[in-house]
């Protein structure tokens, strides 16, 4: 670790103030889980740390009319645990207990790990199947940024360096939805994924069939991936198992993975096929 | 001694570690915990590049650095003119540091000691270096290419078996045959050829390396968690012509990555330039460039009798040492003794090369390498059973070696019961399911079985007898001695066991003072499964002098017939109910304050047998196993799930039988995840991309499997109170037992390690195609 300055400001228009001043110089941490093994290994030299760890009001959920608001310092664990969450966001709940190992998700926030941008992680992918906004704090106020323009690159976003992540908003899913979230390993399930897929779908009680598709792909390219074309293949379409290959076929052609330690892009493709298939098959089945 | 192996009261009987308390208190000091006065940190400059000349050090900038002490580089060393830089047990090829060039990423260049950890990473980072990259070898292919660069452009042998290549990568060339090969080959019905390869490994010991040395006017004083403290002192003490002291405090998992040492010079050459006493601490990744285990090759070629008679084996095989032979090339021949594995052949040809690459430097790995000779031989079985239509268990029980056979080596085995470890296994797993296995959710279950023989490290110079202490000393107590290193694997319990059991006195009466260089006597190494039979055998001895002297003791101060005499765990008393009785504590005053015997356990030469004939020994004891696996293969992803391990094997006699069976265990365990999943890999530029644990997995808990283990006692009648060594025995069959489990269940044979689910995958489709 290099030697860096530290400070824990109480408000967000203080840490927002000093991450603009000092620029690339700063580096913003929360649960720390992933900055600060950059840190122990030099690769990331900031002058200043900045802990946002003690901003006020913005740990934890709460469901209001149109869906939930997720405190950006919520650990990934509570979200995981959180009632609300479990009954009406399932989803959600499901990519949260499979981010890495427990200990890392009581220190983990839902905020780093999307601010992060890494691309094997697993909320991101749920996060924007739920069609999630970011809402990020800056001097000049607030904006919101839907999930899909927030990933820009692998270890990149739309937060700008003097901007504050501060919540997330996730609307509430329409009746007769159901979500799921499956992720691939090598050796243990807490290691990140070599790929990873959350569908959420909505199935039209009376017709059977499925008025709206969101599978997002994950570890596939350098941002989390709506599989449109496989979406597409299913809107409207009673679901049937040669659909599902279908569609999940599609999905596999549509990735971008590259080649790396975790595996070929062939491999790669093949395991998106078979997740792709088994989330939706999981999805409508607790749309149902 | 009186035969009192029918009623043993303390061998034989489970009980938990004698430190296992203390250690979950954390009372124990490792490594990591220890400070001293003055102490001062050290930080390692590491080359970048995996081969290339130095051209120039610049390191003034670092010593300037506020909080640095001092920086080591070649310069320093060459200036010392009473230190030999070069080290090494079985080639003086190890520098203490980077002397004309860099032979592995990770090499060691300089070396930063500061006031603090992050104060020598600042100044590493202030030295300059110009290398001039070299072409660089990074597997066996290469090395072994015509026209290859040499790692080594001199060979600096110094052990007498060694027979390096000159010219050549090749370090070492030996072989071992029996019989006459091309006539085993004509007498063969079939002919079965498969190569095999294996990639290298970390051992990922759960605590990393590291060292503290101390280096005075008359003595050099070192802790350091290396396996093996003795020929570390002699070491250090030739290299710096000082005596030297190793304290080895308990060791947090050795698995043989610490087998040999690579620190210790390097932190006692910095200590003495420093002139304060200095401690190195490795990272996890600095690990993966210290020590890792060798890949290998081989190529096996068989010859069978339609009945399955094996009549000749050619087993060529390739180790890759790395960049320095520490311990490469030694144990790459040792295994030339177990290569053709645990059947009777009359014609046997091994041969093998060890190879120098540009890899971090290798270490024995949990047996290696028996551990990938069992995977070729043994899975090359299954493939000559179904090939020939016999059944595989059947195949192997017609071959196995039994009691009185004669080894490839000259060997006279006695305690083998091979044949009774395989039934044990596949009675407790059940057979091979032969291709009835039922299909569902995409899956396909198998299983699989696989055999083994062990050999341990048996040294004949004499300098290298096991010796051990035992002094019942003021307090009526027993201190046992010995030099063995704890490093989890329950040595003191099994030395506390075997000393009580030899004095007669119960186990609380004991205890144990271990691996300090300048307080016990001395052992060659903890490795090769060597302290159960070695330093058990040394304890025996020890303990059954004292109660020699002890009951003549006794016999003087109650003037008593030794026979009419019986120990107790207060003293001796008479035999009855007279109640007269000398306490240990009035014994040990009665001569002196304390009273103590030395036992020590000698090995190599020659056995002879009942009839007078000798036989060789290559190994002191030789353990038989069986290990069988049921796997579950996903046919969707090419994911391998092991359900179920039956481990056994012929530990001659179980010392503290629970902690025999999580040996076992434990064995099997270590050898899932290379089996599995583990491997490292370097990139075109001879970079370690799995450099860290986020890239290269580890067996979880998810991993484990349901275990059933059976230990088969069938006494050694040269090991104490019968026993042999284990602690290899359960890892070395793993990896051949899961791949006939999934050739059982797929009725595809793989021919190398690790089955990553996309291997198996690709390996699944290539054969429906």
């Amino acid at each position: 670790m290099t030697k860096f300055d530290y400070v824990r400001p109480s408000t967000v228009a203080e840490a927002v103030g000093l991450l603009e001043a000092h620029g690339d110089d700063a580096l913003a941490i929360a649960g720390g889980t992933a900055t600060v093994l950059l840190l122990q290994k030099r690769m990331l030299r900031p002058e200043l740390v900045v802990d946002l760890g003690g901003l006020p009001g913005l740990t934890g959920v709460e469901q209001n009319g149109g869906g939930l608001r997720i405190g950006a310092l919520t650990p990934i664990r509570a979200i995981e645990r959180d009632a609300t969450v479990r009954s009406s966001y399932g989803l959600l709940a499901e990519a949260a207990s499979q981010v890495a190992g427990v200990r890392v998700r009581n220190a983990a926030t839902v905020g780093g790990s999307v601010c992060f941008g890494e691309p094997q992680t697993d909320l991101p992918p749920a996060l924007l199947a739920m069609n999630a906004t970011a809402t990020i704090a800056g001097s000049q106020g607030s904006r919101d940024v839907p999930l899909d323009e927030f990933f820009l690159g692998p270890y990149e976003t739309a937060r700008e360096q003097g901007e504050v992540l501060t919540h997330l908003s996730v609307p509430t899913p329409v009746p007769g939805s159901g979500g799921c979230h499956v992720k691939f390993t090598l050796g243990s399930p807490e290691n990140k994924p070599v790929v990873n897929v959350s569908a959420l779908v909505t199935v039209d009680a009376s017709t059977g069939a499925l008025a709206d598709v969101r599978i997002v792909m994950g570890a596939v390219g350098g941002v989390p991936m709506l599989a449109h074309k496989a979406n597409d293949t299913l809107k409207g379409e009673r679901p049937s198992d040669a659909l599902i290959a279908q569609a999940a076929a599609r999905a596999s052609e549509e990735a971008d993975p590259i080649e790396d330690l975790r595996g070929s892009v062939w491999y790669k493709r093949r395991i998106i096929k078979v997740l792709v298939e088994r989330a939706l098959r999981c999805a409508i089945e607790r749309a149902n | 001694m009186r035969d009192r192996a029918s009623e043993l009261k303390v061998v034989g009987v489970s009980r938990p570690s004698l430190e296992a308390e203390r250690k979950v208190k954390g009372e124990p000091l490792y490594l990591a915990d220890m400070d001293m006065p003055g102490m001062a940190h050290a930080k390692v400059l590491r080359s970048p590049f995996p081969h290339a000349r130095i051209v120039s050090i610049d390191a003034s900038e670092a010593r300037a650095l506020p909080g640095v002490v001092c920086v080591l580089t070649r310069d320093e060393v060459l200036a010392d003119s009473t230190i030999d830089p070069y080290y090494g047990y079985v080639y003086r090829d190890v520098p203490i540091v980077a002397i004309d060039k860099v032979r592995h990423e990770g090499d060691i260049v300089a070396v930063v000691v500061a006031e603090d950890e992050e104060a020598a990473e600042d100044a590493l980072e202030l030295i300059d270096v110009e290398y001039d990259e070299l072409p660089a070898v990074m597997d066996i292919a290469a090395a072994l290419a015509k026209g290859a660069i040499q790692v080594h452009e001199v060979f600096k042998p110094i052990a007498p078996e060694l027979r390096p290549i000159e010219g050549t990568n090749i370090c070492h060339h030996s072989t071992l045959a029996k019989g006459d090969i091309e006539q085993g080959f004509r007498e063969a019905d079939h002919i079965f050829e498969d190569s095999y390869s294996a990639p290298a490994v970390q051992h990922c010991a759960l605590e990393l390396h590291g060292c503290i040395a101390s280096v005075g006017d008359d003595e050099i004083t070192v802790w350091t968690n290396c396996q093996s403290p003795f020929p570390l002192r002699t070491e250090l003490q030739r290299m710096f012509n000082k005596p030297a002291r190793v304290i080895v405090p308990y060791v947090g998992g050795g698995f043989g990555s610490k087998s040999r040492d690579r620190l210790e010079a390097v932190v006692v050459a910095a200590a003495k330039l420093a002139g304060r006493p200095v401690r190195l601490l490795l990272t996890q990744e600095e690990t993966f460039q210290t020590f890792i285990r060798p890949a290998l090759t081989c190529t096996v070629r068989t010859g069978v009798k339609s009945d399955g008679t094996i009549v000749a084996r050619h087993h060529r095989f390739a180790v890759d040492v790395g960049a320095y032979s520490i311990s490469g090339a030694r144990s790459a021949n040792n295994t030339l003794k177990v290569a053709t594995g645990p059947y009777r052949i009359p014609h046997v040809l091994v041969e093998c090369d060890a190879v120098y690459t540009n890899k971090p430097p290798s270490a024995p790995y949990r047996g290696l390498p028996t551990t990938q000779h069992t995977m070729a031989y043994e899975t090359q079985l299954d493939r000559i059973a179904n090939e020939l239509g016999l059944d595989p268990i059947e195949l192997r029980m017609k071959n196995l070696l039994v009691e009185g056979d004669v080894h490839v080596t000259g060997d006279l085995l006695r305690s083998v019961h091979a044949k009774d470890c395989l039934e044990k296994v596949t009675s407790s797993l059940g057979p091979q399911f032969k291709g009835e296995a039922k299909a569902s959710n995409g899956t396909i279950r198998g299983r699989g079985f696989s055999c083994s023989i062990k050999y341990t490290i048996t040294p004949s110079e004499p300098t290298l007898a096991t010796e051990a202490e035992v002094e019942l000393q003021e307090d009526g107590l027993f201190e046992i001695r010995i030099g063995t290193v704890n490093m989890g694997q329950g040595v003191d319990t099994m030395a506390a066991a075997i000393g009580a059991e030899a004095v007669g006195v119960p186990i609380e009466s004991v205890r144990i003072l271990h691996s300090d260089t300048a307080l016990v006597p001395q052992d060659h190494g903890t490795t090769a499964s060597r302290a159960t039979f070695h330093t058990g055998n040394a304890v025996l001895d020890a303990g059954t002098k004292l109660r020699a002297e002890l009951l003549s003791t006794a016999s003087d101060l109650l003037e008593e017939d030794e026979d009419r005499l019986e120990l107790s765990a207060e003293g001796v008393a008479m035999v009855g109910s007279s109640g007269r009785s000398v306490s240990f504590t009035d014994i040990a005053r009665h001569r002196g304050g304390s009273l103590s015997a030395k036992g020590e356990c000698w090995v190599g030469g020659v056995y002879t047998d009942e009839s007078g004939k000798e036989y060789p020994i290559a190994s002191t004891f030789w353990t038989f196993g069986s290990v069988g696996a049921e796997v579950e293969v996903s046919r969707e992803t090419g994911e391998i799930r092991v359900l179920r391990i039956s481990a056994a094997a012929n530990v001659g006699k179980a010392v503290n039988p629970e902690q025999t069976k999580a040996q076992l265990e434990g064995g099997v365990t270590f050898d899932l995840g290379p089996s599995l999943f583990e491997r490292l890999v370097w990139g075109d530029g001879g970079q370690l991309m799995t450099s860290t644990l986020m890239d290269y997995p580890l067996p979880t808990l998810h991993t484990m499997p349901e275990f059933h283990v059976d230990l088969l006692e069938f006494p050694y009648d040269q090991g104490p109170y019968g026993a042999k060594g284990v602690g290899e025995m359960g890892g070395v069959m793993v990896p051949a037992a899961i791949i006939n489990a999934v050739y059982d269940a797929t009725g595809v044979l793989f021919h190398e390690v690790p089955l990553t689910p996309e291997t198996v995958l690709a390996g699944l489709e290539a054969a429906e195609a």
